[in-house]
């Protein structure tokens, strides 16, 4: 039944209403699913027993449509483990905001997805447990951290999928995979149950075929929560209330030249990023191209302080309370230093060292303190820019998905595939992923419209618009 | 507009020493076989962040204006059940540590 692994939320929603399918036979369905195609894609870490996943509402908007939560957000008495071996056997004492949050509105979970360990990657290359492959080519990642996510959705195994989005980690593999990808404003969604890695800038983020689904998912999150006291202090609501397929009056949308035409970008990428451009002008819309100076700097910024703040969020793991102990250090300091060489991966132990490099005596001044100067300078280009135009634009990715193995000799390169991404982050603002072509090898390419600090209700019109003005999320992989 | 060819003439090159002080302060155990190669990661990526510096001489940071969230200051009771069955190590509501204090 391909229509109904590809079917949205309200779509789905419809079908149980009328009775043509129970929410039994539709857990079965996508159960079957995961059976028949997980074993070569790797999507999910676990599998929740079907027999313990329940909606916990019956009259809510999402009652019974199951999910794929990426393996960092707590869901009460599940495994969590961050693809991490140092949190293996960890269980979720508690649920995340956004976990409750879903149950409320009916929602059921599905299983765990995978991700890069402790979401530091861009390839979900570095989980300790599997490799996830992107259905689009099995010779290709998902894109990172959130890969599992992105993977299920685009194949069809499950309507939705959560992820967190800290430099790019949902919006990236939204884009390597061609469903749809959104950070929220930082502060939208609660951070509370996400395991922190870069706290100032993580976000949870959503995975749907569709820029309604998202918009539904978002609103069913979206507020403020007394548990994350940087959640944003404005009232929820339902922002799939204004999706006509209309833009809103007359916008502006300000093409990012410095990163339409930085070098490295690819042809493919490049062109269907112009068409994309000429179908918002079609819509119409106003289109004005500006330069980001401040985005030259957007990585080396953010890798400064995404990993100064990962060493210190992942501190905690010290083999005490929880999760993989080295039994036979004789001293505490031992019990540290091997439990965390033993239960980490060498990303993360790298990235915890980089971390704390830059903020120690000696390295502080010219590192982080300079890094914070740049992310000031940048919010404030950031609010000017907004002074003049209503959204922006530019690729997610400077490719298509990429080979396993393409950067094993090149890190550095790996970790610049946050390039267009991770600013967003930095200035805090939502942005969004949308499938917008493909390469010439078949490979799906996404565009990032951006919004103003809690633009959500306009970054969705202008984004579902498009969406319904071409076809591209009608694509799926051969296959599935 | 930079591009994602970097430059990579200038690596840092960070000491073992001060490699072995890195791990350390990371509380992260390191084989002596792995600092050069993670010494010459670290170097690269350090590198590359350091242009930061090329444009931040003249921003003075300016503290943002913070609002402080408080909530009722109420004692509520905790089951450390969940908490504690997870302990690699436990005595009744106790972790279980190496001792760092000698005992004559």
């Amino acid at each position: 039944m391909k229509h109904l692994a590809f079917a949205t939320i309200p779509e789905l929603v419809s079908m149980i209403e009328q009775k043509k399918i129970s929410i039994k036979e539709l857990h079965e369905f996508f159960y079957r699913r995961f059976e028949l195609l997980d074993d070569q894609l790797g999507c999910a870490l676990e599998l929740f027993d079907q027999s313990t996943i329940s909606s916990k509402n019956p009259n809510g908007p999402l009652h019974g449509i199951p999910g794929l939560i990426k393996d960092n957000i707590l869901i009460e008495n599940r495994h969590a483990s961050c693809a991490s071996l140092i949190l293996k056997n960890f269980i979720a004492p508690y649920s995340a905001t956004a976990i409750e949050q879903l149950q409320a509105q009916g929602a059921t979970f599905i299983g765990r997805a995978n991700m890069d360990e402790f979401a530091m990657g861009s390839s979900t290359e570095t989980s300790a447990y599997k490799k996830t492959k992107n259905p689009w080519n099995l010779a290709c990642v998902p894109g990172g951290s959130s890969g599992g996510s992105a993977a299920a959705v685009a194949a069809g195994l499950v309507p939705w999928a959560l992820g967190s989005d800290t430099g790019g980690s949902v919006r990236q593999p939204a884009a390597l995979c061609g469903v749809v990808g959104l950070k929220p404003t930082y502060g939208a969604i609660s951070r509370y149950g996400l395991v922190g890695y870069g706290s100032s800038l993580d976000q949870i983020g959503i995975f749907t075929r569709s820029v309604y689904d998202s918009a539904l998912l978002f609103s069913s999150m979206a507020g403020v929560d007394a548990r994350d006291s940087s959640t944003l202090q404005i009232a929820s609501r339902d922002y799939t209330k204004q999706l006509d397929g209309k833009l809103s009056g007359t916008i502006t949308i300000g093409i990012v030249d410095n990163a339409l035409h930085a070098k490295g970008i690819d042809l493919d990428v490049k062109n269907a990023l112009n068409e994309a451009i000429l179908q918002f002008e079609k819509m119409g819309a106003v289109i004005k191209h500006i330069n980001l100076p401040t985005m030259e700097y957007s990585a080396a910024t953010y890798f400064i302080i995404s990993r100064a703040e990962a060493a210190s969020n992942l501190a905690r793991f010290d083999g005490i309370r929880y999760g993989l102990r080295d039994k036979k250090a004789k001293t505490l300091n031992q019990l540290y230093e091997n439990s965390r060489h033993e239960g980490f991966g060498p990303e993360v132990r790298s990235r915890i060292m980089i971390g704390n490099y830059v903020l120690s005596a000696g390295h502080a001044g010219e590192y982080y303190d300079n890094a914070r100067k740049v992310r000031q300078q940048m919010r404030h280009e950031f609010a000017e820019t907004f002074k003049n135009i209503d959204l922006l634009l530019m690729p997610t990715s400077p490719s298509g998905a990429f080979e396993f193995g393409a950067y094993d000799a090149d890190k550095l390169q790996m970790d610049l595939q946050d390039y267009f991404t991770c600013i967003i982050n930095l200035v805090g603002g939502p942005a969004i992923s949308l499938p917008c072509g493909f390469t010439k090898n078949n490979l799906p390419i996404g565009l990032q419209l951006i919004g103003n600090h809690s633009g959500e209700e306009l970054l969705f019109k202008t984004a579902y618009a498009y969406e319904q003005s071409t076809e591209w999320h009608l694509k799926h992989p051969e296959g599935y | 507009m930079e591009s994602f060819n970097i430059a990579r003439d200038c690596v840092k090159r960070i000491t073992k020493e001060e490699m072995i002080k890195l791990a350390k302060t990371s509380h992260i155990a390191i084989d002596l076989n792995e600092i050069a190669p993670v010494a010459e990661q670290l170097g690269e990526v350090l590198s590359y962040a350091i242009r930061v510096q090329e444009i931040a001489a003249d921003t003075v940071l300016t503290l943002q204006a913070n609002t402080n969230i408080f909530r009722a200051d109420i004692i509520e009771q905790c089951n450390p059940g969940p908490l504690l069955r997870q302990a690699p190590e436990r005595a009744d509501n106790f972790f279980v540590v190496p001792s760092i204090i000698e005992t004559v």
